[in-house]
């Protein structure tokens, strides 16, 4: 009896545990430090976090707070380098680019990231439709939808105009196997379903918060994809639904951080140093951390780090007399911060003796208010949003569509808004005094004028490379720039260009290594 | 106060009564007709005993029906003589090396020496307390076979163990396991508590830890109260440390004569510029004295044990404390400690309890440099202490004297970094014997670390120059950190022992565990901007961040040992483990093993060779498992530490991490053992060897997802790894124990080598920067783990002509891109495609050694004692990344006076090349590997024993001593120490207990950094002394 007795307490106590240990559950523990996919979107707030994650790939440094400018407007040659310009970024100028080259490898996976995050959202529509209604309102579900399928569309748009075959990823990935590539028009279809989807689910401007996809922006995205693809009726019709959009009566205030999202904006990647910048430096890929400045004001600036100025290319394609001149550069003697500065820039010394022209670029610089970027704390960092998408672009897109579609005087009208801006007020099309040095009686014409147009109206603003590809002018004009006397002389005996493979970019090196089924690009 | 306590709980526990019967007396001596104390007196198979006084003598009450007594003393042959009525039975003990009855810990139970099929090293607690070493893991260094210690000079510090090599790019470290309880670590034990140290090593042993195994375990026990009068244990002993050994540096004239030359650096105004002349000639400091002392080490233990038939019980408590011999260091440590155990029929319960209660003082470092590395570097004519600047130090002003190496003076004392540890680790447990031969046994144990680090940095300013100075901290700096652990591990087992038909013994174990560990830790920091006298956070400044984690473990048990005539040996058992650290679907892991044993020496053939008194031959296969990778790597998270701005605000976003593994499983790893044993003229003379090879698979491994997934971890955690490591080890013993003069010798040595088979189809891995963005270690397919990688340096260049000529002047891929100059490395072409690319870096040394040894010598004559220690590793390389700062040259740095004879001009003729700020001569190269052979005399002790009859009746034994310590060493190192462990930088915050820092891609950092040579706190000289007293 004794020995039962104590027995009785280590067997018992014994027991307990042995069933206890039984129980499978008791293993599946969860990190009380990060949260679960599985628990997820179960509030708007936990929607409306993974909707704005999507965003974040634009600020990257491959991205907008960085490279991608560089990439466009240094291929494009709108930029000259000056001699301190690193080498990945003369790179651009002179296409002797590879597979190596960090920043578009960082452009490719920046946007494959931004396309991951929207994926999750997407892919994860039915457990978000379950959201009670009283929490969020099936319209509010819509566009939150409509948000992620625009930027998946955008991202997409970035990467099929560059590299031109994609992986077509739609899905969050379940393992490192990488996909095969799609072709360019199974891509732009995609690109075309995503942005129609967000054309219905998305909501007006004028309802949205400052920063988020609008309808207009998605009309006007849509348009500009169908335009690529030389879809004219298409992108017209899309096109005619983007309302509600009118110039800036002052074209400067495309440009200033004070006048942001004003009348002329459908789309802009947001910059606010006092948000925070700490992690600018480290943003690659990974947009982890906070990277809301830009480094262009400190890159692009004349009383800064002066890396590039605008080219004579660029600068002499300007008509005498056009505003928009001095609206988007700076020349030596020129008043500053508002007029309490001088401008100091000299020509550039060249190795034959002689001098280059140079001025600053002012377009997205801070210097209407500070002496220089490192007056702002913590230095190095703009609060300028970037313009993706302006109203100006939509009206010369339109003209385009409806030049292309025999709507010649329709084209021209379109054209002329943007002349008739009231701070711009050139001379317009089809007048006598334009015919004579720009005549729109033909489209072959009206085209040449289009790409004069396009070049002075949206200078720097990443759109004229693209243009030279789509329009096959790219070529033609690499031709015309190494035969002339346009470029410095180092510049011009360093290009390289190949009309065979620098269409597009080189598939980067990590994506070769870590993807078995990737092609190279021709060329590379 | 120390002692006093321990005296009452004394007085008060000694008052449990004997029952008494009959009584038998006598004397034991042993063979040399010393009278021995201490020898347990037992009558088998009753909890009747005793143990004998100082002089030998004994008195037991047996029982009337008692037959026998047995004599048994540790380290001598058991005896047992029959009674026959006899009231006086006198004994003498025959002293043996290797007592096979000797009873060796395993897991779960225990088991003789002659049984025994695995390969066990034991470890005396003699042999661990004979060096004067803070923590008990150091002193396993060259005691046993295949135990590899890399042990770090500055006091407190955790050493590195393996063993039996590598076999994984995730953690090496061997489970430890106190008094049958898995613990965090024996760090923080009292070596003089230790009774002994079990070394497991193969799968026969280990595979009974199932998913915890495979790098195997050290099984610790603690010392417990023995059948007997009551013993009081006191020691002490204080001595010194020192280390005289110092590079070469320039003094204030050979630094200016080498910053005005014009091959280097630009010189700095400080040497050009008139007004800075009585800055350049103010001092002529030797940094390096600055940054040793004269350290100090003293201890205090005192034990207190006594035992009956009912009970017995051992009590201590412990002192340590150490100043390093470098500045700055310093580490304390008390140690409480209370094993006990009573029975009642058969019933028998018991607890043992140790607390720990320790103070480090790391050593520091600053910039991302060691202190030694800012010893090196700082300008010889800047003096340690300037009282015009605030804190009252002087360092470099970079504008005027070209460099900024801090003051390592100031680094090292104004940085207060207090490590707080308390250490709670117990069990307690009931055993039942259910029928005869048949135990129910339950363990509950629990480990509790809290660990507190205050940090505090008051505002100083390095100089005082015009321009603001190079090093400042405007504000006093106060961190506050905190780090929990906790384990608790509840063990149910059923253990059935017979022997029937007299030959066949059977003994059966089923095993039930239930083990769970959570962690936490808290970081908090915040500056004071207006005080240095505040020590507490403020709310200036704050940062704070903490976090948590969980892990648990359910264990299934099996295992059956059956012996024939104790001379045909099979030994079988099955583990079942399921883990927390992975996914339902691969949750439960089972880890066999077998072993089979033959005594050779028992056959009738052998019975005729008298000499041969032991041979076995043993062989051991099975599987074990690592389960340490961290916790949840097999599920999905999602990262919110994304931001974008709608409407001017920052907006949070979320966004997964990866792709999840949900079949993430353990690492396993298959070992395979061969064993000898071997026992001459009463087993005077033993030998035993070992053969063992194991084959590592499933290892962890981040393979990383093709970019265009879009993944934000990048990779994603798979079993792909494999890794093989075989090895042979020995131990050779001769022990003359008859007349007055023993003594004794013991050699054990162990080899490993170990190659990776496979990495996931990756051809290699390296762990991203550890030099000047290049790794230095690397994984490679065919390689042994974490060699060296690097250039081969084959020279310098004499010329401009010759360096231009050199492969017609391709070594551009290790001269940054450009050409090579004169004075600069001549690399080798390895792949000899006429030019230097990255494919000719190649593995240029092997940082885990090829072998170790360690050799006891013992003599005793009379009272007096002599024991050698003698510790040797070899086969293993350095890389000596103090070259970079000694000849390295890239800016206006102190240096080695090495650097006087650099190449200067074409034709000359050197082994030091030219300066270069872009640093195409730092490259990691062959330059930097240097052999890290030594053979150290670790110990050297020479002891009296006072003659007994001094002190009457109430001293068994009085011993003093003097032992000096790592006094000669043989070595081509030209480091200051050739024992390079593995360096990390004291931080700012803490982590999970137990957790360590960990590289760029997600493996233990420790694989990759252990012997690069970082400036690591070199093993210092000491010299000791001590008196130990038994009453």
């Amino acid at each position: 009896m004794k020995i039962i007795k104590y027995l009785s307490l280590p067997i018992v106590f014994g027991l307990i545990v042995i069933s206890d240990s039984c129980n499978p559950d008791k293993l599946n523990l969860t990190n009380p430090n990060q949260l679960q996919p599985e628990t997820f979107f179960t509030t708007e707030n936990q929607v409306k976090s993974a909707v704005n994650a999507i965003y974040g790939s634009m600020q990257t440094t491959a991205m907008y707070n960085r490279h991608i400018w560089f990439g466009n407007d240094n291929m494009a040659h709108e930029n000259a380098g000056n001699p301190q310009l690193e080498a990945d970024k003369r790179q651009y100028l002179n296409f002797d680019f590879d597979y190596n080259h960090g920043a578009i490898g960082d452009y490719w996976e920046s946007c494959y990231r931004g396309i991951n995050k929207a994926n999750f959202v997407i892919n994860n529509k039915s457990i978000i439709d379950n959201i009670p209604e009283g929490q969020l309102s099936p319209a509010m579900k819509a566009k939150y939808d409509g948000e992620a399928k625009f930027m998946r569309a955008m991202y997409y748009f970035w990467l099929v105009t560059k590299f031109g075959d994609c992986p077509l990823v739609l899905e969050v990935p379940s393992d490192i196997q990488g996909l095969a590539r799609s072709p360019v028009t199974d891509v732009w279809a995609q690109i075309e379903s995503d942005f129609t989807d967000a054309t219905t689910e998305l909501r007006d401007k004028a309802d949205e918060e400052l920063g988020r996809a609008t309808k207009g922006a998605a009309w006007g995205m849509l348009g500009k994809a169908q335009l690529f693809q030389k879809k004219y009726a298409a992108a017209l019709a899309s096109f005619n639904n983007v309302t509600g959009y009118s110039l800036e009566a002052n074209y400067e205030n495309n440009f200033l951080e004070e006048t942001e999202h004003g009348p002329e904006s459908l789309f802009e990647v947001e910059f606010n140093v006092a948000a925070g910048n700490s992690a600018r430096w480290n943003s690659g890929v990974s947009d982890a951390g906070l990277n809301e400045s830009c480094f262009r004001g400190q890159e692009y600036g004349c009383m800064d780090w002066f890396n590039v100025f605008p080219s004579i290319n660029l600068t002499s394609e300007f008509e005498a007399g056009d505003p928009r001149y001095g609206f988007c550069f700076y020349v030596d003697g020129e008043k500053y911060n508002s007029g309490a500065n001088t401008i100091a820039i000299t020509p550039l010394a060249q190795s034959d003796g002689s001098t280059y022209p140079r001025i600053g670029w002012k377009k997205y610089q801070n210097y209407y208010k500070y002496a220089s970027e490192s007056t702002v704390s913590p230095g190095q960092a703009s609060g300028i949003n970037m313009k993706v998408l302006r109203y100006a672009d939509v009206l010369l897109m339109r003209a385009e569509c409806k030049a292309n579609t025999g709507d010649l005087p329709g084209a021209v009208a379109d054209m002329n808004i943007v002349r008739a801006r009231p701070s711009v007020n050139m001379p317009l099309y089809g007048t006598p005094e334009m015919d004579a040095i720009y005549p729109v009686s033909t489209t072959e014409e009206f085209m040449v004028a289009l790409e004069h147009e396009r070049k002075i109206e949206l200078c720097g603003e990443q759109v004229r490379f693209s243009d030279l590809v789509r329009w096959g002018r790219l070529a033609p004009f690499m031709a015309q720039l190494k035969a002339g006397n346009q470029l410095p002389i180092k510049e011009k005996a360093d290009l390289k260009f190949d009309p065979v493979k620098n269409q597009l970019w080189p598939i980067p090196q990590r994506e070769m290594q870590s993807n078995s089924k990737m092609t190279q690009n021709p060329g590379y | 106060m120390l002692k006093r306590t321990v005296f009452i709980v004394l007085f008060l526990l000694a008052n449990l009564s004997l029952m008494a019967q009959q009584t038998v007396t006598g004397v034991v001596k042993d063979s040399g007709g010393q009278p021995m104390s201490g020898v347990t007196v037992l009558v088998p198979g009753t909890t009747a005993g005793t143990v004998t006084s100082e002089n030998g003598k004994y008195s037991l009450s047996v029982p009337a029906k008692a037959a026998a007594l047995r004599f048994s003393f540790i380290g001598y042959t058991t005896l047992e003589v029959p009674i026959n009525g006899r009231s006086v039975i006198d004994a003498t003990l025959q002293l043996s090396a290797t007592d096979l009855s000797e009873v060796v810990v395993v897991g779960y139970g225990t088991q003789k020496r002659g049984t025994v099929t695995g390969a066990i090293t034991s470890v005396s607690s003699r042999e661990l307390t004979s060096l004067p070493v803070t923590t008990a893991d150091q002193a396993l260094q060259g005691r046993a076979s295949g135990v590899t210690v890399f042990n770090n000079g500055s006091p407190g510090t955790v050493p590195t163990i393996r063993i039996r090599g590598l076999g994984t790019m995730n953690s090496n470290d061997p489970l430890i396991v106190i008094d049958g309880v898995v613990s965090n670590g024996m760090s923080n034990l009292n070596p003089n508590d230790i009774e002994s140290v079990e070394v497991l090593k193969d799968a026969s042993t280990t595979a009974i830890y199932g998913s915890l195994g495979s790098h195997g375990v050290i099984m610790v026990t603690t010392k417990k109260g023995k059948l007997g009068r009551t013993v009081v244990d006191f020691d002490s002993y204080a001595g010194q440390l020192w280390n005289n050994k110092r590079y070469d540096l320039m003094n204030v004239d050979q630094y200016i004569q080498y910053a005005s030359s014009a091959d280097v650096t630009s010189p700095p105004p400080v040497i050009t510029d008139a007004q800075y002349a009585s800055r350049l000639h103010g001092a002529n400091t030797n940094w390096q004295d600055k940054i040793f002392q004269k350290g100090m080490m003293d201890g205090i233990n005192v034990g207190v044990s006594s035992g009956t038939e009912n009970g017995a019980y051992r009590i201590s408590g412990g002192y340590t404390k150490s100043q390093g011999d470098m500045i700055g260091t310093g580490y304390d440590r008390y140690n409480f400690r209370s094993n006990s155990e009573y029975k009642h029929g058969k019933i028998s319960v018991g607890e043992n309890i140790g607390v720990s209660y320790s103070t480090l003082h790391p050593l520091q470092s600053a910039g991302g440099r060691s202190l030694i590395q800012h010893a090196i570097k700082m300008a010889p004519y800047l003096p340690v202490y300037n009282p015009d600047n605030l804190g009252g130090f002087q360092g470099p002003h970079s504008a005027v004297d070209g460099q900024d190496a801090e003051n390592p003076v100031r680094v090292a004392t104004m940085y207060q970094d207090d490590q707080l540890t308390l250490d709670l680790l117990g069990d307690i447990w009931a055993e039942v014997e259910i029928i005869k031969g048949l135990k129910f046994k339950s363990v509950a144990g629990m480990e509790d670390i809290r660990l507190i680090d205050n940090q505090f940095q008051p505002a100083w300013n390095d100089d005082n120059l015009p321009g603001g100075a190079t090093h400042s901290n405007a504000n006093a700096i106060i961190g506050k950190n905190m780090s929990n652990y906790r384990s608790l591990i509840y063990t149910n087992s059923l253990n059935y022992a017979v022997t029937f038909a007299e030959k066949h013994n059977l003994e059966l174990l089923g095993v039930l565990e239930y083990a769970t560990i959570d962690r936490a830790f808290t970081n908090a920091s915040s500056q004071n901007t207006i005080s240095s006298a505040i020590e507490e956070l403020t709310s200036t400044t704050v940062s704070v961040s903490s976090a948590s984690d969980h892990y648990k473990r359910i264990g299934y048990l099996a295992r059956l040992n059956y012996n024939y005539d104790q001379k045909y040996i099979f030994a079988a058992s099955i583990r079942r483990d399921a883990s927390s650290r992975f996914g339902s679907s691969n949750r439960w892991g089972t880890f066999p093993s077998l072993a089979l044993g033959w005594r050779l020496d028992k056959e009738a053939f052998l019975s005729n060779v008298t000499a041969l008194s032991n041979l076995k031959l043993r062989a051991s296969w099975g599987q074990a498992g690592n389960d340490n990778i961290g916790n949840y790597s097999y599920a999905s998270t999602l990262t919110s530490n994304m931001y974008y701005v709608f409407n001017n605000q920052l907006a949070p976003g979320t966004t997964p991490s990866g792709p999840s593994n949900s079949g993430l499983k353990w690492e396993s790893t298959s070992m395979l053992n061969f064993g000898v044993d071997v026992g001459l003229l009463k087993n005077k003379l033993t030998f035993s060897a070992e053969y063992f090879k194991n084959k590592s698979s499933d290892l962890l491994m981040n393979l990383n997802t093709a970019a265009s997934l879009g993944v934000f971890n990048g990779s994603v955690a798979k079993n792909v790894g494999s890794v093989e490591t075989h090895g042979f080890e020995f131990q050779l013993g001769y022990n003359q124990a008859e007349g007055e003069f023993h003594w004794s010798a013991n050699l054990n040595l162990g080899t490993s080598r170990s190659k990776v088979l496979d990495l996931g189809g990756l051809a290699s891995v390296d762990p991203g920067s550890q030099w000047q963005n290049q790794p230095i270690t690397r994984l490679e397919v065919g390689k042994p783990l974490f060699f060296f990688y690097g250039w081969k340096f084959d020279g310098i260049f004499k010329s401009n002509e010759e360096a231009a000529s050199y492969l017609n002047g391709g070594q551009l891929a290790a001269n940054g891109g450009v050409g090579a100059q004169g004075g600069d490395y001549r690399i080798v072409d390895v792949n000899k495609d006429g030019k230097i690319t990255s494919a000719d870096q190649t593995m240029i040394g092997n940082p885990f050694p090829k072998m170790t040894l360690g050799l006891n010598l013992n003599a005793n004559y009379k009272g007096f004692d002599l024991s050698v220690f003698i510790f040797g590793s070899y086969g293993n390389d350095v890389y000596n990344n103090t070259y970079y700062d000694l000849t390295g040259m890239t800016r206006l740095f102190n240096a080695s006076v090495d650097v006087l004879r650099r190449w200067k001009q074409d034709g000359d003729v050197t082994d030091i090349p030219r300066p270069s700020a872009a640093g195409p001569n730092v490259q990691i190269s062959t330059r930097g590997v240097e052999d890290g052979t030594y053979t150290r005399v670790k110990d050297l002790t020479l002891g009296y024993t006072l003659p007994s009859r001094l002190f009457g009746n109430y001293i068994s034994k009085f011993r003093v001593y003097v032992s000096g310590q790592n006094l000669f060493t043989i070595t081509k190192y030209k480091g200051l120490d050739p024992e390079v462990g593995f360096y990390q930088p004291a931080g700012t915050t803490v982590g999970y207990i137990g957790g360590g820092a960990v590289t760029g891609n997600g493996y233990p950092l420790v694989n990759f950094a252990t012997g690069i040579d970082y400036g690591i706190y070199p093993t210092p000289k000491s010299f000791v002394g001590g008196i130990q007293i038994t009453f």
